[in-house]
């Protein structure tokens, strides 16, 4: 007999300040993108790495975590250990990225108070992921491993900021662009991209309904991105260029097997409709193709606009987009099951794709791709009208993201 | 005298909100159990093991089992083998998901 057990979903309420939280950082980040002036920018550049951390931090990280709030119990088929430390996750998180931006930006003294929030934020999170973790009773899968892995990393990152934070405010005396280096790739690649791998590979047959694919180019590709980022935090630890490198390569090599799984689910699916969900994840995907080339072309030439314009495609294109399409899964999803599945059976329910307005959808995805590729172009060209217009069209694209989301939660 | 085709008329009115069609026509049904206490046991899948509506959607099925006038009691079988796949549904699925 199965056993009916409802307690793994978290409530929405808990849920809802991650995501509404984020987009709106999403909103801010593109905004913030209009300050920057492309005959002087670079990766040193404060502005630049504040809008890093409110990219990465406030939209990246945020929604993320909110997203772990509801897919660890799915993925590890065990309740949280203690689901209302999610209550005291986003404050840290908040007040955490908010302090860090002042800090790079106007008075760096904020650097170790918003490093030790955001420390203390991550913390609370892994306490209950390693502690979730720690219940399962059952063979590791391939989404868990990659979920304990990323969940190292991301300690690791932490504390390599952590020391950032303090060489930033002139507390201690580091070499910060050593370190920085070995940070960046830590929680960018280290968390974020395993986090993507290990979710993809169970959100996206569940979503496209791929069925009977190969397993190994993702096998190959999380262990290829785990020797990349250790190769290249050692490298920061120890001032070795050519680990740097070595890890740069493992990581290049990790994210064309990565893509080419992707190809494999994408052949292999029965749900061949475009909707918003996959429009989202073609533009992710192909931004992530582009930016392969243009990052193996720095480590050729060194240029620093090579580098920004790679980061920009990957933030903004490969995980901006990804972020997107899974919210206009997830949010009505979350407000279905806690606003219409008690009625299933009793009255006529909507089904998940009615919750999401479609012709919105499509304008902010239009005006998103365009702040995405333009802004590329405006980078690697130093043209500043053009990177100004991209990022304007992004931020009119956030602007409808914003009121897509409102339009979910309030269907009714 | 209960009939399987009314068990399976009744758990049609189960619908994935995912991907918008019943389960039977998805063909995760995979076989109904009439036994002579009038006690019924579904063997279904779903489409996914990840999927968060996991135990509401069995929940449902049981539910809609029970109301057929005459089931004493229905007991869920959850199966992960053979895995669903496609091929398994009825051709309008197919055709509406393009595959």
């Amino acid at each position: 007999m199965f056993v009916i057990n409802r307690d793994f979903a978290p409530p929405f309420k808990l849920i809802a300040p991650y995501f509404i939280i984020g987009v709106i950082f999403y909103i801010v980040s593109s905004l913030f993108a209009l300050s920057f002036n492309m005959s002087v920018i670079g990766y040193t550049d404060p502005f630049v790495i504040a809008w890093v951390h409110l990219f990465l931090l406030g939209f990246v990280i945020m929604i993320i975590f909110g997203a772990m709030a509801q897919l660890v119990p799915v993925v590890l088929e065990s309740g949280h250990f203690a689901v209302n430390l999610y209550y005291v996750i986003w404050p840290l998180l908040l007040g955490g990225t908010l302090m860090m931006a002042y800090g790079f930006t106007i008075s760096p003294s904020f650097l170790p108070f918003g490093g030790m929030t955001v420390l203390a934020a991550m913390f609370t999170f892994l306490l209950d992921t390693f502690l979730t973790i720690k219940k399962i009773q059952k063979k590791l899968t391939f989404t868990m491993l990659s979920i304990i892995i990323a969940n190292l990393f991301l300690l690791l990152g932490i504390l390599f900021g952590i020391t950032l934070a303090f060489g930033f405010a002139g507390k201690i005396s580091i070499d910060l662009l050593e370190l920085l280096k070995g940070h960046v790739y830590l929680v960018v690649v280290g968390y974020v991209m395993i986090t993507i791998f290990g979710l993809s590979m169970t959100l996206i047959p569940m979503f496209a309904l791929s069925h009977h694919f190969s397993w190994r180019p993702i096998k190959t590709a999380l262990l290829s991105i785990s020797l990349g980022v250790l190769s290249v935090a050692a490298a920061s630890l120890l001032h070795l260029t050519v680990l740097a490198y070595i890890g740069y390569l493992l990581s290049a090599v990790s994210l064309l097997f990565y893509l080419y799984q992707i190809y494999i689910l994408y052949k292999t699916r029965a749900r061949k409709e475009n909707d918003i969900y996959a429009k989202s994840l073609y533009i992710s995907h192909a931004s992530l193709l582009s930016s392969l080339p243009l990052g193996l072309y720095y480590l050729y030439n060194g240029s620093e606009a090579i580098v920004l314009a790679t980061g920009w495609l990957i933030f903004t294109g490969f995980f901006g987009f990804m972020i997107i399409g899974h919210l206009y899964k997830i949010v009505p999803f979350l407000i279905w099951f806690e606003r219409f599945s008690p009625l299933v059976g009793k009255e006529k329910v909507p089904m998940l794709a009615e919750m999401v307005p479609q012709k919105s959808a499509n304008i902010q995805i239009f005006f998103g791709t365009i702040g995405v590729f333009g802004g590329t172009c405006g980078i690697l060209f130093g043209n500043n009208m053009l990177f100004k217009f991209a990022v304007a069209s992004l931020s009119v694209g956030s602007l409808f993201l914003l009121r897509n989301l409102i339009y979910i939660m309030r269907f009714k | 005298m209960l009939k399987e085709e009314t068990i399976y008329q009744s758990i049609a009115t189960v619908i994935d909100p995912e991907v918008g069609f019943n389960l039977v026509e998805m063909g995760l049904i995979y076989n109904v159990e009439i036994k002579e206490s009038n006690d019924v046991v579904v063997t279904m899948t779903l489409s996914t093991q990840a999927c968060p509506l996991h135990q509401l959607i069995v929940q449902w099925v049981k539910e809609a089992c029970e109301k057929v006038e005459g089931v004493k009691e229905c007991e869920i079988n959850l199966v992960w083998e053979p895995a669903w796949n496609i091929t398994m549904a009825d051709d309008n699925v197919k055709k509406a998901l393009g595959a």
